[in-house]
């Protein structure tokens, strides 16, 4: 069974449900402003605003291996951070943001007593993906889950997906418009009929 | 279309009628009495969005309920399954769109019309013990030629079917051209000896009244239009009442309360407006068209010593026998891209189980078509993709499967009967309230043992049309513990002749309150098979030909 599946109806109660355990369960909508400034400012390589640099760097870090750069882009390319950048700049998430760095802070103390290192970005990408894989039911980890995927999957005007790096992915083609036939099987019962 | 200058009218002065709610029903009620000469304001309390603010836009409207609005708007509800619980505050529980042209600016748009039997089920079928299982005190004849008058002047695309019942006129536009996944369902349910055929949808195929034809791209389901092809009541029925000259329409207007006078008849209709400062329009007659959840709410909200439990409400039903419709959905992988994601969501209805044998042992009937698992949304597919075939939630596994499955996948789902029952319903939370201080819309609802045994046979009959279809991974899913939540929200106004167990009469008149109508899905008295707008809109011209003649013979 899946354990969380959108249909038709169902869209909004999962829409709900699918961030939980996150620290952030819904936004609020007065980040489409902040987000496009934002933006403009993740394209100037302006500084965060809610995040000091070494906080960004173990982020940007933890998102990297949520979505992995590999042969193809991932959510380092996407430009995940500056989306949660965004997000967490907004003046009514400073409770969150108190949260996410405590999460911060307790992966840092981990890091620290099982490897000791300084920071998790210094980590090989096996130690980074134990660590993680350790941390999976806590709500910093669904968090970090939850707003990677968003920021790699939302439109870039929030700060992430940027060069619509999300789309190209999973084969999204991203024209907003189409004539069918859409696929391989439509094309085919038009060759060959029912 | 011809610019009019929109009337104001004083709200202390009396217009014919104030309509509540401008969405599928309200759209219609309003074109219809404004055209016919009648002066008419329209409350809404959302805003008036154009083709242009539509967008892509998941993480905004998915994410941040932008048009749906929940608790982080100011408008939590609450829920339990048993009337004996209390009742738990949700970000939202029974959903719909805030804004002019209601949920009809961001649905699906599948257009079944009922047919004869769902009009007389209970007669036919039998009554069901535990249930208020009942007859509509109307037929599919009387309804007939507005399911016309709402394929023709909404418009709507298709091809009659085999199963579906008769019209008098056909389709204005042509059937949408067929999806892969559709092309997996219908050829799979060929082979197992079944009848698929075009889905009916409200959305042009090609130019009609005006407006352009679809341009596929694949947002219709929780988003709006941005090309104006989806037939909303916002792009067909608004633009015709704003041009006779005789409709105002007030938008960022919150009602709280319908007030009556000594003689039993409704007066006026209070509300906040955009400024936050309450208002009262004075009205000849109401019309309440906020959908299942919010008009008996006002109705509930606007008692007075003589309706002491709520307006119109002798008969104890008002909010009763909600009915969500149930859902199911499979999912499966194939070898070659499907591209579910592209254009409308279905384009095949398998229409074959629309009433199951009652040999089964229990009540239920519904329809089935092809979808793409997350409405094709990338953010929401990303996001479903650890969980919906197993395996890793994030990582590169993760990734990978992803990016195969995405372009992929195609979804079978069934929509499903549900029985009117008592004890699902919506009232008054005694606790929690929204940003005005209206209680909030508290929802009590369990699907009913033979709604659930109707959903596990659709789950069981999808896995089947997904194995013939050649899936190599098959995951279905129904909510086998009960739904907590849907966008449907049907019968909580009942239709019918007897006054002791219904709320409005066939003419969709308050059988208490002579000069009050309601007409929006709380109206409905069965559920029918989950596409229940078509016959809102039909509900709704049907009701305003009705209240016109009314009028003209000075009878209301």
């Amino acid at each position: 069974m899946a354990a969380t599946h959108l249909s038709r109806r169902d869209f909004l109660v999962n829409t709900a449900s699918l961030a939980k355990g996150s620290l952030l369960v819904l936004s609020a909508p007065a980040i489409l402003t902040a987000c496009r400034e934002a933006s403009e400012s993740a394209r100037n390589e302006a500084a965060f605003t809610a995040f000091r640099d070494e906080e960004a760097v173990e982020l940007t870090a933890i998102a990297a291996r949520i979505i992995p750069s590999d042969d193809t882009p991932g959510a380092t390319e996407a430009g995940v951070i500056y989306f949660l950048d965004n997000i967490f700049g907004e003046p009514q998430r400073e409770p969150q943001l108190v949260m996410l760095r405590d999460g911060l802070r307790e992966l840092g103390l981990q890091v620290a007593t099982e490897t000791g290192a300084a920071h998790f970005h210094e980590l090989t990408e096996a130690q980074q993906d134990e660590l993680l894989a350790q941390n999976e039911n806590t709500p910093f980890f669904a968090t970090m889950r939850y707003l990677t995927i968003a920021g790699t999957f939302s439109l870039p005007e929030y700060g992430g997906n940027q060069n619509k790096i999300g789309y190209q992915i999973i084969g999204f083609e991203d024209r907003g418009a189409w004539a069918a036939p859409y696929g391989y099987y439509d094309a085919d019962y038009m060759e060959k009929g029912e | 279309m011809a610019e009019a200058v929109s009337p104001s009218y004083p709200t202390r002065e009396e217009v014919d009628f104030v309509i509540v709610g401008s969405g599928a029903a309200g759209g219609v009620m309003t074109k219809e009495l404004s055209t016919a000469g009648h002066s008419v304001v329209v409350l809404e309390q959302g805003p008036h969005l154009k083709a242009e603010d539509f967008h892509h836009d998941e993480w905004a409207i998915d994410h941040n309920l932008q048009h749906m609005w929940g608790r982080t708007q100011g408008y939590p509800q609450t829920f339990r399954k048993s009337e004996n619980d209390v009742a738990e505050e949700r970000e939202t529980v029974c959903g719909y769109a805030h804004n002019v042209g209601g949920s009809s600016m961001h649905y699906s748009g599948n257009f079944w019309r009922l047919r004869p039997i769902d009009f007389r089920e209970a007669s036919v079928r039998g009554t069901i013990a535990g249930t208020n299982f009942a007859d509509w005190p109307i037929s599919y004849n009387d309804l007939e030629p507005y399911y016309t008058k709402v394929d023709w002047e909404i418009g709507v695309s298709g091809l009659q079917g085999p199963w579906d019942p008769p019209r008098t006129r056909e389709y204005p536009c042509p059937p949408m051209p067929i999806k892969g996944s559709d092309v997996l369902l219908e050829r799979a349910a060929k082979s197992l000896g079944l009848n698929p055929y075009p889905a009916p949808v409200a959305i042009l195929s090609q130019p009609h009244n005006g407006r352009p034809g679809c341009i596929h791209c694949g947002f219709c389901n929780g988003f709006g239009c941005e090309v104006n092809a989806k037939s909303s009541s916002l792009v067909t029925m608004i633009p015709v009442a704003l041009a006779s000259g005789n409709c105002e329409l007030r938008t960022g207007c919150t009602v709280h309360r319908v007030n009556t006078n000594d003689e039993g008849r409704v007066t006026e209709v209070v509300y906040w407006d955009g400024d936050g400062n309450e208002q009262a329009q004075r009205a000849k007659a109401v019309v309440l068209c906020a959908n299942g959840s919010e008009t008996p709410r006002l109705l509930l909200m606007s008692e007075t010593s003589r309706f002491a439990d709520g307006l119109a409400n002798s008969s104890g039903m008002v909010g009763k026998n909600l009915m969500f419709n149930g859902y199911t959905s499979v999912a499966g992988l194939f070898d070659e891209p499907v591209n579910a994601y592209k254009s409308v969501p279905a384009t095949r209805v398998v229409h074959d189980f629309y009433e199951l044998d009652p040999a089964l042992g229990f009540y239920g009937g519904g329809g089935i078509d092809g979808r793409h698992p997350s409405r094709g949304t990338p953010l929401g597919y990303a996001l479903m993709s650890g969980s919906l075939f197993g395996g890793a939630s994030w990582g590169k596994e993760y990734k990978d499967k992803l990016a195969h499955d995405f372009a992929h996948v195609a979804a079978f789902d069934g929509h499903t009967t549900s029985l009117p029952v008592s004890s699902n319903n919506i009232s008054l939370d005694p606790e929690v309230q929204d940003k005005f201080g209206r209680p909030a819309i508290r929802t009590t609802y369990m699907d009913h043992p033979d709604d659930l045994a109707t959903m596990r046979w659709f789950l069981d009959k999808t896995t089947e049309l997904m194995e013939a279809a050649g899936a190599s991974n098959i995951v279905g899913d129904y909510p086998e513990n009960g739904q907590e939540g849907n966008v449907h929200l049907l019968g909580t106004c009942r239709m019918g002749n007897d006054s002791d167990s219904s709320v409005v009469d066939a003419s969709h008149r308050a059988h208490d309150v002579p000069n009050l109508f309601m007409c929006d899905g709380s109206s409905m008295v069965t559920s029918g098979r989950g596409q229940p707008t078509m016959t809102i809109m039909a509900m709704a011209f049907r009701a305003a030909d009705l209240i016109n003649q009314a009028a003209q013979r000075n009878e209301i």
